[in-house]
């Protein structure tokens, strides 16, 4: 008896017969609404954690025509895919710049970004906002990928770490070959910062995506929602028709799924390199 | 030799030739290129922190407001205003209390789970991505779908749960007073402890494995192991991990809001919302700006806080 114990222990039975219970504890939530998507409004408040007797798919086919869905998806995507390249090529350039010319006023314009980094968006908020107000950016995508610009202090932060591990040797022999700044950067510091591009890309873009802060005070316009503010004024549209607001969620949380699966790898080296963002 | 020294002057003076010339103003015309790269992210520095910040301080001592073109110096009033009204005073307690209880809780599930994690057992990575996974949405959304699972009806999937089981009456999760903080708190939790395991993990991965050999040799039980060993490594990846869930904690707005919309009353209001609230909605700039301007003192003195308690947790697990 004991043998067996003890053989299961060290092949690790034991933990996962805790841990494996544990994990579908933490994951009800998701089981909660993706089962509820395919049953009925009487099922759903009957027995909220059954499996659908038959499952039924017209909820989808109902919420896609009630919803703008696909309008949500490319407002969420224009604005996630502009502010993130823009954050990151501008933090880039920071970072490049900061490292080839380290100067007196360069290491202090750097001291000055990191006190910046620790600024957060809700003391800046009522300012900002009076600012994008008189240049008439409130109620724009485009206004939101500048206001997500701010996000380049973080970037810039990521990448100076990195770029201390660039070989040198190679940019200096670039300029002698007499390539210029720009071409060094284009060329060759891009391409060999690409890991941290990547990591710091992901982080970002899952907080532009996700984010309700910013799109809750500058979009005022239904026809700009992003999907997380559709899914948020949905609430009060599907008061008690619970299916269609839990199918609704099931829409927007894939695109996060399949992004998360593609992208797992980066998230874990990025948090192995102590490129964490809160 | 004689040469050489006879062609200096000549190299020299032709230094100043256009042809010569070209190195050094070429160097020039370089670290000035260069010094153009930090162009945007100084436009952002200026934009988008210096004149809001400055500006921040300034409206807070104003009655700049949606409703009247003109403003005028008011003193401390918006502070003032802050520190009596009710709705703000609870605001600012249930974030700080969010932001303490979120860490603390955070951070005593986390460790204990990265350990569990570390080993190998079947199905090791499905369950890392089972608490993993809820820091991958949107914060709002999983929200608004916890609602559900805390409906206080009979039909919400927890007092479902608890009334075929137990027969235990539908609890009033997000209705009562105390239990819509705890709520909140738990959500945070749940959405949070995963990603900051892996976190640990990640440390724990770099400690060598021969330290356990040596102590299980040494006699040393698995419990004096993670006192002495484990924890202690993890010092630095404690300061890091409890750094961020401060920050988050202190700046959360998503969560309360679409899983109470800060109710009941003003029982989960957060600082943020205040601000949202009162200073964009409700066009009050200047006691938005105030608050603004706390919020930043606040953060900087929590975090200050935090620095010099962990550093001295270092300086003693050393």
């Amino acid at each position: 008896m004991t043998a067996i114990l003890s053989r299961l222990r060290t092949r690790g039975w034991l933990t996962s017969a805790y841990m494996l219970p544990v994990s579908a504890v933490m994951a009800l939530p998701f089981y909660y609404v993706l089962v509820n998507t395919l049953k009925s409004q009487a099922q759903t408040t009957g027995s909220p954690l059954a499996l659908p007797s038959s499952p039924d798919f017209s909820t989808y086919r109902r919420v896609l025509n009630e919803v703008p869905v696909a309008a949500a998806f490319a407002n969420t995507l224009y604005v996630t895919v502009f502010s993130v390249a823009l954050m990151v090529l501008i933090g880039a350039m920071a970072a490049y710049a900061l490292t080839i010319r380290p100067t007196r006023f360069n290491r202090r314009f750097g001291k000055l970004l990191l006190l910046a980094f620790v600024v957060p968006t809700q003391s800046t908020l009522i300012p900002v906002y009076q600012i994008f107000v008189k240049l008439g950016l409130v109620n724009s995508l485009n206004g939101l990928v500048l206001v997500y610009s701010a996000g380049s202090i973080f970037c810039w932060f990521v990448i100076q770490g990195y770029m201390a591990t660039l070989p040198f040797e190679v940019i200096e022999a670039a300029r002698l070959d007499g390539c210029g700044p720009w071409q060094v950067f284009w060329r060759i510091v891009l391409p060999l910062i690409r890991p941290i591009l990547a990591t710091v890309a992901v982080f970002q873009t899952m907080w532009v995506w996700n984010d309700f802060l910013n799109p809750n005070v500058y979009l005022s316009d239904p026809a700009k929602s992003t999907i997380v503010m559709e899914v948020y004024t949905s609430v009060g549209q599907f008061q008690v028709d619970w299916p269609a607001f839990l199918t609704l969620s099931v829409m927007a949380l894939v695109p996060m799924v399949v992004f998360f699966v593609a992208v797992q790898r980066h998230i874990m080296s990025g948090l192995l390199s102590g490129a964490v963002k809160g | 030799m004689a040469i050489q020294t006879s062609d200096l002057p000549t190299r020299a003076r032709a230094g100043t030739a256009p042809g010569g010339a070209r190195p050094a103003r070429r160097r020039l015309r370089e670290q000035l290129t260069t010094q153009a790269f930090l162009l945007p992210i100084a436009l952002v520095l200026v934009v988008l922190f210096l004149v809001p910040l400055a500006e921040s301080v300034y409206y807070s001592f104003t009655d700049y407001s949606g409703s009247s073109p003109t403003r005028h110096l008011v003193g401390l009033r918006n502070y003032r205003q802050i520190f009596t009204d009710p709705s703000v005073l609870t605001g600012l307690g249930f974030t700080l209390l969010y932001a303490v209880a979120t860490t603390l809780i955070v951070t005593v599930l986390a460790i204990p789970l990265a350990v569990i994690l570390n080993r190998r057992f079947p199905g090791r990575s499905l369950v890392r991505a089972a608490f993993f996974f809820p820091a991958v949405p949107s914060m709002a959304i999983l929200g608004l779908v916890w609602t559900f699972v805390l409906s206080p009806l009979s039909s919400g999937v927890i007092n479902s749960v608890l009334g075929s089981l137990f027969g235990v009456g539908p609890v009033p999760w997000l209705s009562d007073n105390t239990l819509a903080k705890v709520s909140v708190i738990v959500v945070g939790v749940w959405a949070q402890t995963g990603w900051h395991a892996v976190l640990y993990l990640a440390y724990l991965q770099s400690v060598p494995r021969d330290y356990y050999e040596a102590a299980t040799i040494d006699g040393a039980t698995p419990r004096q192991q993670f006192f002495r060993i484990t924890l202690p490594l993890l010092a630095p990846a404690m300061t890091v991990s409890q750094f961020l869930l401060l920050i988050n904690g202190l700046r959360v707005y998503d969560l309360p809001f679409t899983l109470t919309a800060g109710g009941p009353g003003y029982d989960t209001y957060t600082i943020t919302q205040v601000l949202v609230q009162r200073g964009i909605a409700e066009g009050d700039y200047g006691l938005g700006a105030a608050l603004g301007v706390i919020f930043l003192i606040a953060v900087a003195a929590v975090l200050s806080l935090q620095l010099s308690v962990t550093r001295r947790l270092e300086r003693r697990f050393r």
